[in-house]
């Protein structure tokens, strides 16, 4: 592909992403029930019918912090299981080896985090 | 594709300079973890664009050790985060604030 | 496997410690802070008993004199700190001291791969494993407001150093395409892109920041300030050396084709540091505060020995790294022996401290000296052979400036030493009574200061040996 080929087609790919974007707006606002200018069913948070349950501004308890946290830790553990994955076959016993040794030290920190309670949902 | 590297550079170092002002100007802690987000992530940027610069010019495999690095610095970034929330809350707990200017307990 | 062996220990000695954190009733963890430290001195031991210079990771790695030199340097600190910490630990946080010791041990670890390390993505990935635990333990008492805030600030620079350094780092190895130190070095002479030059100097101001260099240095004061006593004695010098041990290998190896470009940049971190440090250090009424600043201004004469370039300003660096370990741990055991005394920093709280406790005055004064430079404390020698690397190295003015701003450095050091044996203690003041731990690193820490002072020779002559090793 040559580099006015390559615009061509990053700016097809923009263009089309505008209209998509565009066009569901438009024909929400042509397709839609018109409800009176001054009801009650128009200032609700969910014009589905969900009643809302108290305010929007929660504070979220710092548990949410800890699973996440621990989340993130064998989130990140994922980035290098691909490609030791994929070159397992081409590095050989050192690889799996070493592999093995970072997850034994993973597990003992997901040990650890039970045990401290981290993942217990009080 | 022919997004010529230099660009990528252009690119990685305004992300840099943004991250670097955000965190001098910005008082919120919070921003100012995501502003030291982007200096890692423009750090990674150059070392992609580092790596396919190379790549073109010695054409026969493609340079591995950029992308290496990234990997490892979004670990690496990852972790940062993880302690420095850590901290905040930390500081939350104590102070009920997570304004830098109510921070300043400690001076000369 | 050999050359790794040092490191491996360290390794193994925090899982041992990490698990068996895991498996004890939270009344007996204080035998977790022995196991740590009697394992960093078995460890110690290990480095003068096998010779296991070599490298490793087809050259990545490498132990080399000089990462030996570091290496003990980092143990030696490490079971210090473990030392000083038992008895405050076991007070401030008893449940929590498994955490304290695995930590110190993780950041030890970063340390000492960091001090070997010849790879981009290895100093990287070390030096971020040394600076997350440190963040943590600065921040370790989480009732008191003062820790919180100075480990904020400490983490909010340590983290835009790193990445700082990191984007400098990226721009050095777009410029020269790979990431081995022998390599660069190797190519740098040869390569005019400008992305070098720019890569090598924000890489500068990334590490300066870490090791506290004005104008980075801000930090400094409030984080000791902050962090509990017994672990800024650690941290004012460990990490600090770890700093310079990279430095040495960026800077004086890799780079140093490059090194008309960024000389003036360090000279200028140098004079800056040295004049700030010690100038801001006279009004500091804390005594933290004022070994903050003490600190700033021996990190600027330590870079007086890097700015010189040669062999034998390496080895002086060396040398000073390991009179000021000794120097400043043992200064901040004090200071945390009349802190737990007195509940407080102030340097009033230093006043008559020989009717208090004569032993510990006499450790503080010995250690003031030895900060000061004064003849004959390992002090002495350090700045002396600073000075004298840098002469023969043709910085004759720095050397003056250096010598001028000592003379600052002792007044402010010697006030302090005046008040403990003239002054009257203040009013209701106790006799002051410390732990066996305590009083064995002050013992330690102590006699070393005193013994490089009366007898520098073997000290200077290993510490020449280990820079002439890779540098002539």
């Amino acid at each position: 592909m040559s580099a006015s080929e390559a615009w061509i087609a990053a700016g097809t790919f923009t263009g089309v992403a505008f209209v998509i974007a565009a066009g569901t707006l438009i024909a929400a606002a042509l397709l839609r029930v018109r409800a009176r200018k001054h009801s009650e069913a128009r200032t609700r948070t969910y014009e589905c019918g969900e009643e809302p349950d108290g305010g929007a501004w929660v504070r979220f308890h710092p548990r949410y912090y800890l699973v996440a946290l621990v989340f993130v830790i064998f989130d990140v553990e994922a980035v290098f299981l691909l490609p030791w994955a994929v070159s397992l076959r081409s590095v050989g016993a050192v690889a799996l080896w070493s592999m093995l040794a970072f997850l034994a030290i993973l597990l003992l920190g997901w040990v650890y985090a039970v045990k401290k309670g981290a993942l217990r949902w009080v | 594709m022919s997004v010529p590297p230099s660009h990528i550079f252009l690119l990685a170092a305004l992300l840099f300079a943004i991250g670097a002002a955000g965190f001098f100007l910005r008082r919120n802690v919070i921003v100012v973890l995501m502003c030291i987000e982007l200096m890692l992530n423009a750090a990674n940027l150059t070392f992609l664009a580092a790596s396919r610069m190379h790549t073109l010019a010695h054409g026969a495999r493609p340079d591995l050790q950029g992308p290496i690095f990234a990997i490892f610095v979004i670990v690496i970034a990852a972790v940062e985060a993880a302690v420095g929330l850590a901290l905040v809350i930390a500081l939350y707990r104590n102070k009920q604030t997570v304004s830098l200017d109510d921070v300043a307990d400690l001076k000369d | 496997m050999q050359p790794l062996l040092i490191d491996l220990s360290i390794a193994a000695l925090a899982l041992l410690v990490f698990v068996a954190d895991l498996l004890m009733p939270s009344e007996e963890k204080r035998g977790l802070g022995h196991l740590a430290s009697a394992g960093l001195v078995l460890i110690l031991l290990l480095t003068f008993v096998l010779d296991m210079q070599g490298d490793a990771f087809g050259g990545a790695y490498v132990l080399d004199p000089l990462a030996l030199w570091f290496k003990r340097v980092f143990l030696l600190a490490g079971a210090l700190a473990a030392l000083i910490a038992l008895d405050p630990a076991e007070q401030a946080f008893a449940r929590r001291q498994g955490e304290y010791y695995l930590l110190l041990l993780l950041s030890l670890l970063g340390m000492s791969i960091l001090s070997s390390a010849r790879e981009l993505l290895l100093i990287v990935v070390s030096f971020e494993l040394m600076s997350l635990p440190l963040y943590v333990l600065t921040a370790f008492t989480k009732s008191s407001k003062l820790s919180g805030e100075g480990a904020l600030k400490f983490y909010l620079v340590g983290a835009t150093s790193l990445a700082i350094t990191l984007f400098g780092l990226s721009l050095v190895f777009g410029a020269t395409g790979t990431t081995m130190l022998p390599e660069i070095a190797a190519n740098a002479g040869a390569i005019r892109s400008p992305l070098l030059v720019l890569g090598v100097l924000t890489t500068l101001a990334g590490l300066a920041f870490k090791i506290g260099a004005v104008p980075f240095h801000m930090w400094v004061p409030d984080t000791y300030e902050g962090a509990a006593t017994p672990f800024v004695g650690f941290l004012a010098v460990a990490p600090k050396a770890a700093g310079f041990a990279l430095l040495v290998r960026l800077y004086l190896v890799a780079f140093a084709p490059l090194s008309v470009r960024f000389q003036p940049a360090l000279l200028a971190l140098c004079v800056l540091t040295l004049v700030v440090g010690n100038v801001l250090a006279l009004t500091q009424t804390n005594i933290k505060r004022l070994l903050a600043y003490s600190g700033i201004a021996q990190i600027g004469y330590m870079m007086v020995g890097l700015l010189a370039q040669t062999g034998e300003g390496v080895g002086m660096l060396l040398f000073y790294l390991a009179a000021y370990l000794f120097t400043n741990v043992g200064a901040f055991a004090v200071v945390c022996a009349v802190g737990a005394a007195s509940g407080s920093d102030d340097i009033r709280a230093y006043r008559g401290l020989s009717r208090r406790n004569p032993a510990l005055a006499l450790a503080m004064l010995v250690f003031l000296l030895s900060l000061g430079g004064i003849p004959f404390v390992a002090g002495f020698w350090a700045k002396m052979g600073i000075f004298i690397a840098a002469w023969h190295a043709g910085l004759h003015w720095l050397v003056l400036l250096g010598a001028g701003l000592a003379v600052v450095g002792v007044y402010y050091y010697l006030r302090i030493a005046r008040s403990l044996y003239l002054d009257d203690p203040e009013e209701g003041a106790q006799p002051i009574t410390i732990g066996a731990p305590l009083r064995l690193a002050l013992i330690v820490c102590g006699t070393a200061v005193v013994l490089i002072g009366i007898w520098p020779r073997p000290w200077f002559d290993t510490a020449l040996d280990a820079a002439k090793s890779f540098l002539h």
